[in-house]
């Protein structure tokens, strides 16, 4: 607040007020660290009786291994017993390396301020990851290029409740299949400054990631804290592909992070039972996370989940329903039972545009991901169709719900000043407390302040133009681009970047096999 | 109740009206036993086809597209379909009656989705058609080798990734090579896969959903049948 006399001194107030209010906090991050109680869905009885469902399904029937026979060899070396391609595992080997995973760790971002804790408390927004398409208002949906995978970085890179630049946050169909990898990583180091996921298409294109997290942050530094956070997906029921496993293999070995996700689509890849869902995806973490760590000691995993309820009328997936929720909160629930951080949830829907259902079945998993205390939260913002859109619209407004979400986090603040006594003694009963001391002194930080949503009145909004709100996410996603600037990166370091992109290219093109850069 | 009706104390008209309701139902011993009993009083092969067994499905179909029906419904009452087919299909061909066509499916290497392939394969048996369903992960060897096996009137090939979905011309391509393009209609799906891609790669046609898949593989091979008897 400001006491001092407008006039000539008081345009500088109006110009710094305008600047600082109308401009977004570009390249930091929020970092939200929550505050209140998980919501559960499991009381102890039955962490244990899904506990113990899991490792029944370890032993029976097991799991299966698809043409990766090297993963076979290191359960049989490390205590497992193997049968043909099926992996069976008693609970006391199992938890043996299930406990060997840090309980929480720090990943690097390219600006040491927005490196993220994850596990504990914290919890971390990052992107949509996956679609192969893209959409917004003027055009509606078509394949995605790199143009936009870059697009989507640089809103990222204005957005600080999106604590994590994320992965795949769509398709670049218009590059190689085998080099666009390559693209995608440099994209994420150039155009923000945020932490970033590897490739796992290929156990080679993993390869390519850490190479370029090694020469971004040093050898040495990510073998302290990984650069790398990447995405590993169980093939449920109860399996796992070379690919997969490969990269798991080369993540592990360098020590980078990874999130093992059973992804459930309940009714087809499990039963239609949450008791029998909860203990399939459970057990299916627990020995992702095993392997890792008989890989590698140590390796930071996420107990990851994805859980969407298939729609038994047409076999497609759905999202936001109550089923899925309380899926969600015992999800995290065992996860915090094995003192694993965890991911889960998003800002989900089935819908095709940012419509009603949109937002509605987005906020219906949004408030239960936040609410279970996730601590890595993928598809927080941009998420259409089932994950086969990234929607630009989407990404502004599920930027706003990451916004009001973190507030509630923040808890109910109870210290002196929070009981505001001076107001009390300054606003006499039936008053207001809009000109208070102590408004003032927190009217601007106090709440959350929306940057997308209107309040007007309806003249006023008539008057401007009758935008709704996914029309007015169009005007701010093209506004918010064209005030981009790209974050300032240490010249020796995108050079050696960009020389190991051509040389990997050539490597590529000419079909021949990976060797190691040596610089 | 089904288990309690003798089907054979009723009249054809009566079966093959029950036999719809059978396979609505999804009770496969009871089409299986209704397809014999229909044969035995004479009934052609093709007859029951048509009149109890594909209109009945055809029941099956509208319901489910019209969200009546749930899938493990539309699964029973495929495996219904099946059975009957399979009382059937010795007789058909030994009639020298064009069956209602053969397909070959499998998602494309590198590729493990296979719901939505399991639903079109699903459907495409409720659809009369003879599926062999060769999973996921598939390479080009594995097709062409189903293919030289089974003879089938169809390829399916379903890829979820845009990394696999190149891989779909692969397979198209080394049918082109060994000169067996020509031998089938090649049907693509998936959900990154669109029209224009399938155009692209040389396909024959791509099927938004397991229902249209059905339909356009009905249409495509009447169409490629009359194109052969206009040139017999
Ligand atoms: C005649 O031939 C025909 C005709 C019609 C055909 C046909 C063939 N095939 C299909 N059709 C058509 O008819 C069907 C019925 O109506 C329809 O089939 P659909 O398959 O489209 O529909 C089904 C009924 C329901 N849909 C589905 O089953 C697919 C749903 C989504 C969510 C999905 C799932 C379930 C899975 N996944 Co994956 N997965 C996604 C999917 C996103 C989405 N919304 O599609 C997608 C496709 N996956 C993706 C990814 C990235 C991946 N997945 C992976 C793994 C998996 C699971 C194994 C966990 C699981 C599959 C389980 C299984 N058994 O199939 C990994 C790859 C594994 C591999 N090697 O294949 C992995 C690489 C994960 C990762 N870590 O990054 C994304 C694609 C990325 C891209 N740009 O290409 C994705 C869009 C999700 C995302 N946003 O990340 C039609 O397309």
């Amino acid at each position: 607040m400001s006491t001092e006399r407008s006039g000539r001194r008081g345009e500088n107030r109006r110009e710094a007020l305008r600047a600082s209010r109308t401009q977004r906090q570009v390249g930091s991050i929020r970092p939200l660290v929550r505050k209140l109680n998980p919501v559960e869905a499991l009381d102890q009885e039955g962490i244990e009786k899904i506990h113990k469902a899991s490792m029944r399904l370890l032993t029976k029937p097991g799991f299966l291994i698809l043409d990766y026979p090297s993963a076979l060899e290191v359960f049989k070396a490390h205590g497992a017993t193997v049968e043909g391609n099926i992996v069976k595992i008693d609970e006391a080997t199992l938890m043996h390396y299930v406990r060997m995973a840090p309980s929480q760790f720090t990943l690097l971002a390219r600006s040491e301020q927005n490196n993220v804790t994850i596990g504990g408390k914290h919890m971390v927004f990052a992107p949509v990851y996956g679609p192969p398409y893209v959409a917004d208002h003027d055009t509606g949906r078509r394949q995605s290029t790199l143009k936009d995978f870059e697009n989507f970085n640089k809103l990222s890179h204005m957005i600080p409740d999106l604590h994590h630049g994320g992965g795949t946050v769509v398709e670049p169909n218009d590059i190689g299949v085998n080099e666009r990898h390559l693209d995608m990583v440099m994209s994420h180091i150039k155009h923000h400054t945020k932490a970033f996921m590897g490739s796992v298409t290929h156990a080679d294109n993993a390869a390519d990631s850490v190479t370029m997290a090694r020469i971004l942050y040093g050898t040495d530094a990510i073998a302290q804290n990984p650069g790398l956070l990447s995405l590993i997906n169980v093939s449920s029921p109860m399996r796992h592909d070379d690919r997969m496993l490969s990269v798991i293999d080369v993540n592990a070995r360098a020590k980078q992070a990874l999130i093992m996700t059973p992804f459930t689509m309940v009714g087809a890849t499990s039963p239609t039972s949450l008791a029998a869902t909860i203990a399939q995806l459970n057990a299916e973490a627990l020995i992702s996370v095993a392997y890792a760590q008989m890989i590698n000691p140590g390796t930071p995993c996420l107990m990851g989940s994805f859980i969407s309820i298939v729609d038994l009328k047409s076999g497609a997936p759905t999202f936001g329903t109550g089923e899925q929720n309380l899926l969600l909160f015992a999800a995290t629930q065992m996860a915090r039972y094995y003192n694993l951080p965890v991911r889960t949830g998003g800002n989900f829907t089935a819908a095709q545009t940012s419509d009603y259902q949109a937002g509605y079945e987005s906020a219906s998993t949004f408030w239960p991901t936040v609410q279970a205390g996730t601590n890595f939260v993928l598809h927080a913002a941009g998420w259409l169709e089932g994950g086969l859109i990234s929607g630009y619209e989407k990404f502004i407004l599920d930027s706003e719900s990451l916004g009001m979400m973190a507030n509630y986090q923040r808890g109910i603040e109870l210290d002196e000043e929070s009981f505001a006594l001076d107001a009390y003694d300054e606003v006499p009963p039936g008053g207001h407390f809009l000109g208070a001391s102590h408004t003032m002194r927190h009217y601007e930080t106090a709440f959350y302040s929306h940057r997308v949503f209107n309040m007007d009145n309806y003249e006023k909004w008539q008057a401007e133009g009758m935008q709704n709100a996914y029309k007015r996410a169009n005007g701010i996603w093209k506004k918010m681009l064209a005030e981009y600037e790209a974050p300032a990166l240490d010249d020796a370091k995108r050079e050696e970047l960009e020389a190991f992109m051509r040389w990997r290219k050539e490597q590529i093109r000419a079909g021949k096999p990976r060797t190691e850069w040596q610089g | 109740m089904a288990d309690e009706l003798d089907l054979r104390t009723l009249d054809d008209e009566e079966l093959v009206e029950q036999m719809h309701d059978d396979l609505y139902d999804g009770l496969k011993e009871e089409i299986d036993e209704g397809t014999r009993i229909l044969l035995e009083r004479g009934w052609s092969a093709e007859r029951v086809l048509n009149d109890a067994l594909v209109a009945g499905m055809t029941i099956v179909g509208i319901d489910f597209r019209d969200g009546i029906l749930f899938v493990p419904e539309v699964l029973m009452s495929a495996n219904a379909m099946k059975a009957g087919m399979e009382v059937l299909r010795p007789i058909l061909s030994a009639s020298g009656v064009e069956p209602i066509g053969k397909m070959v499916i499998g998602t494309v290497k590198g590729d493990i989705h296979d719901i939505g392939k399991n639903l079109v394969a699903m459907m495409m048996e409720g659809g009369g058609f003879e599926v062999i369903n060769l999973g996921i992960n598939n390479d080009a060897e594995k097709f062409l080798a189903a293919l030289e096996q089974h003879k089938p009137d169809f390829l399916g090939m379903s890829a979820l990734l845009t990394t696999t979905m190149p891989y779909m011309k692969v397979v198209i391509d080394e049918l082109k090579e060994r000169g067996m393009r020509d031998d089938f209609i090649v049907l693509v799906g998936g959900a990154p896969v669109n029209e224009e891609f399938a155009d692209a790669i040389g396909a024959d046609a791509y099927c938004r959903d397991a229902a249209v898949a059905v339909e356009t593989a009905k249409t495509l091979l009447a169409q490629r049948r009359a194109a052969a008897r206009a040139q017999a």
